[in-house]
């Protein structure tokens, strides 16, 4: 291949679609989505204490050029219990400056892995590593711009949640996503499958954290700076954000009086109708966006996923990893 | 007797008004005649223009030649054959090289490259040390060894301070100032123009007033200097518009569009390519639509590619840690011809006068006769065939950096033979052989 065709990709490749990898949820068939939702669903129901053994052989690369520990932790277990080798060479050094992600990749295809997950603290990372593989790419978060498994995990908590997991359809459930949604990678996957799926998502923030442009990330897609009146409006859930400090360049994004405007209190939380649903997508900045009473389950009127997420969080992966691996 | 003799061809000379069929002679370097009907019997090579423009050397007063310090991305030699096979006679290379050209042993070094590459070869001098806008270059002495303009280009000078002494040093020298207008506070961490895409791809956005602030700042601080101060690479309407109102009001400001900026759009940056990062960004249809106007209307008097390669490598990583630039010298005569002919905008003898004479008096040029067909005057002259279709691929790039959006393009018109000083550095005469 010569300079230009490598530096050149085909206008599908890289598209999460259109190859077995996942790049992103922009732009997925929302049939696509519910493929994979209804496999983790499924998976879910699986006994925890029995390892399957579908990928037996299999080598799966973990490829973490950004801190992270949760994330890496549940694509390491959902590859472990689908019976697949896990390598993982995940580093905070050198790499987490974005220079080799294509050259990581490269060197684990070379290995003989079969699916490779990134993460890295820049947008497009995943694309680049994908266009540098012929295995297929993995995003397990690229900079702000997407975090594809969350987007699906927050999904099918919710969906479960609604009863809504037979046919992942969710048309005529109203969510709020509220906070810091400008430098929110979750927030761009989640927003992409709820309303691919047939949500009504209102986005929630003060304009620095959620500027009226985001409202182009998709169809329908609204957007308020009062929390209170969009809580009045009884949402069926809130997924609360955590306010990503690490990703502003202006420390002073978040400005005293936060908590008041946009923290999910306690007070608030009681606001909401019985049974409503409150999301994290973890770790969440106690006392910032929400309070810890509210995120430990302490307000009995709401319904509080993060223990949920994560198990979820699980099951998606292994129904990715699977389609990844051509075993589904 | 003749060296050279090009025949049939329509020579535009817009420094002197010519427009008309006639054959041009060259000898010992220099345009020895122009004229119709020339005899060919005494010539040493005879090449049929019939069908084809003949123009003076075309000058792109913005490139990057890496030369010292990025040999890797692409050097002067190289860069001096990817001018002639696009057309290019004349170029000059910018300073943000490592180090820096603020030196008078850094400018050697280039002049020293230069002398054994493909065209001429000028530098713009860097107006601060080591281009970090704090302590101002030898700026007159830079000037007095051959240094035609002062820019600390990839960088604006952001001081106020610092920019006014350049402006007053620069003025000094009767040399052109050309700003990289960029104001940082506005643009730090952000890799491509404010809007949907942007949006969409989780990028940090580049608004058009990171672009305007610093323009306007300079319009000011020069009021009382009068520097000539030329604007690089404008990328929105409202810069144009400052311009404008600048020169209607009699101000010594002059700005420069490029091949991208005058036909992509932020869409281009779609799928995280790479290739489309630029600096400044790809903007809107409106802005293109502003930037040609401003081509048409006078405003924007200089083209300039900002040819800027970048090794595979560099380009590879991820879009937001990926370097900011393209390659455009093998491409802009095509490209401008698209943007600018065929869009109805202007017509031939104004894109070659944009290219050719305007480009040399910015950078001082003319005064070594660059820029014009004279007779007795150094014979740079390109053989533009305007209807040459041809699809820019992977083998038009002379370099070793292809890095260039426009690859898979289908264009019309290109460079068929390239004369630096009498000596033929390019050609490709398919259909005009003689």
């Amino acid at each position: 291949m010569t300079i230009a065709e490598a530096m050149r990709v085909s206008e599908t490749e890289g598209k999460g679609e259109c190859t077995r990898g996942l790049v992103g949820l922009r732009g997925m068939p929302a049939e696509s989505m519910r493929t994979i939702l209804t496999r983790a669903r499924d998976l879910l129901a699986e006994p925890q204490n029995v390892a399957l053994d579908v990928a037996r052989g299999r080598a799966v690369g973990l490829a973490f050029l950004e801190p992270s520990t949760r994330t890496r932790g549940s694509f390491s277990l959902a590859a472990q219990r689908l019976g697949a080798m896990v390598v993982d060479v995940s580093t905070n050094s050198s790499a987490s400056k974005g220079e080799s992600i294509a050259e990581t990749v490269r060197t684990l295809e070379a290995m003989g892995i079969d699916a490779i997950v990134v993460r890295s603290a820049y947008s497009g990372a995943a694309v680049s590593a994908q266009r540098a593989s012929e295995a297929p790419i993995i995003n397990a978060g690229d900079g702000r711009h997407e975090h594809p498994t969350q987007g699906l995990l927050d999904t099918l908590s919710l969906a479960e949640a609604l009863g809504r997991d037979a046919a992942f359809d969710l048309a005529g459930v109203r969510v709020l996503i509220v906070g810091d949604i400008v430098a929110s990678r979750v927030a761009r996957s989640a927003v992409a499958a709820l309303t691919t799926l047939g949500a009504h998502v209102t986005l929630v923030g003060p304009d620095r954290l959620a500027p009226d442009d985001l409202t182009t990330l998709a169809q329908g897609l609204a957007i308020t700076r009062d929390f209170d009146a969009a809580i009045a409006t009884n949402p069926d859930a809130v997924m609360m954000l955590r306010v990503q400090f690490e990703r502003h360049a202006d420390p002073g994004v978040v400005q005293a009086g936060y908590r008041d405007a946009f923290g999910l209190t306690t007070e608030r939380a009681r606001r909401l109708h019985q049974g409503a649903i409150v999301m994290h997508p973890g770790p969440t900045n106690p006392g910032v966006e929400i309070d810890q009473a509210v995120a430990l389950g302490r307000v009995k009127s709401v319904r509080v996923l993060v223990r949920r997420q994560v198990r979820c969080g699980v099951a998606v992966r292994m129904a990715v990893l699977e389609r990844a691996l051509g075993i589904s | 007797m003749p060296s050279l003799l090009i025949t049939n061809a329509r020579v535009i000379d817009p420094a002197s008004g010519r427009d008309g069929v006639a054959d041009v002679a060259i000898e010992n370097g220099r345009i020895a005649v122009i004229d119709a009907g020339l005899d060919r019997s005494p010539a040493g090579e005879v090449i049929e223009g019939e069908g084809c423009i003949l123009t003076p050397g075309l000058i792109d007063p913005h490139v990057h030649l890496r030369e010292p310090g990025g040999e890797h991305k692409a050097t002067i030699a190289g860069g001096a054959q990817a001018a002639v096979q696009g057309g290019f006679t004349a170029v000059c290379c910018m300073p943000n090289t490592t180090p820096a050209i603020d030196s008078l042993e850094t400018l050697r070094f280039v002049a020293s490259r230069a002398r054994t590459s493909a065209c001429r070869v000028f530098a713009v001098a860097a107006a601060t040390v080591g281009r970090k806008g704090t302590q101002l270059a030898p700026i007159w002495a830079l000037a007095q060894a051959g240094a035609v303009g002062f820019s600390d280009d990839g960088d604006v000078v952001e001081s106020e301070t610092v920019m006014a002494g350049a402006l007053a040093a620069t003025a000094h020298t009767g040399r052109a100032f050309m700003q990289h207008c960029q104001d940082p506070a506005m643009t730090r961490g952000a890799s491509m123009h404010a809007g949907e895409v942007q949006v969409r791809q989780g990028l940090i956005g580049w608004a058009r007033e990171a672009e305007t602030s610093i323009i306007e700042r300079d319009v000011r601080l020069n009021r009382a200097i009068g520097c000539r101060y030329h604007v690089q690479h404008l990328s929105c309407a409202e810069s144009v518009e400052i311009v404008r109102r600048a020169r209607a009001a009699g101000l010594p400001v002059s700005a420069e569009a490029s091949p991208h900026h005058l036909l992509l759009t932020h869409e281009a940056c779609e799928g995280f390519e790479t290739n489309a990062k630029m600096n400044p960004p790809l903007r809107e249809a409106r802005d293109i639509e502003a930037l040609r106007a401003g081509v048409a209307d006078g405003t924007i008097t200089v083209l300039a590619t900002d040819h800027a390669p970048h090794a595979l490598h560099e380009k590879e990583m991820p879009f937001e840690a990926a370097p900011f630039g393209i390659v455009g010298l093998e491409t802009a005569l095509p490209l401008y011809r698209e943007a600018l002919v065929d869009s109805g905008a202007i017509a031939w003898p104004r894109l070659i006068e944009l290219m050719t004479i305007e480009a040399a008096r910015l950078c001082g040029l003319d005064a070594m006769g660059l820029g014009r067909l004279a007779v007795g005057g150094p014979a740079d002259v390109t053989l533009i065939d305007p209807d040459a279709e041809w699809t820019i691929s992977d083998e038009t790039f002379a370099d070793r950096a292809g890095n260039s959006p426009f690859v898979g393009r289908r264009c019309r018109g290109r460079a068929v033979l390239t004369v630096v000083g009498g000596d033929v550095r390019h050609r490709s005469l398919a259909r005009a052989e003689a």
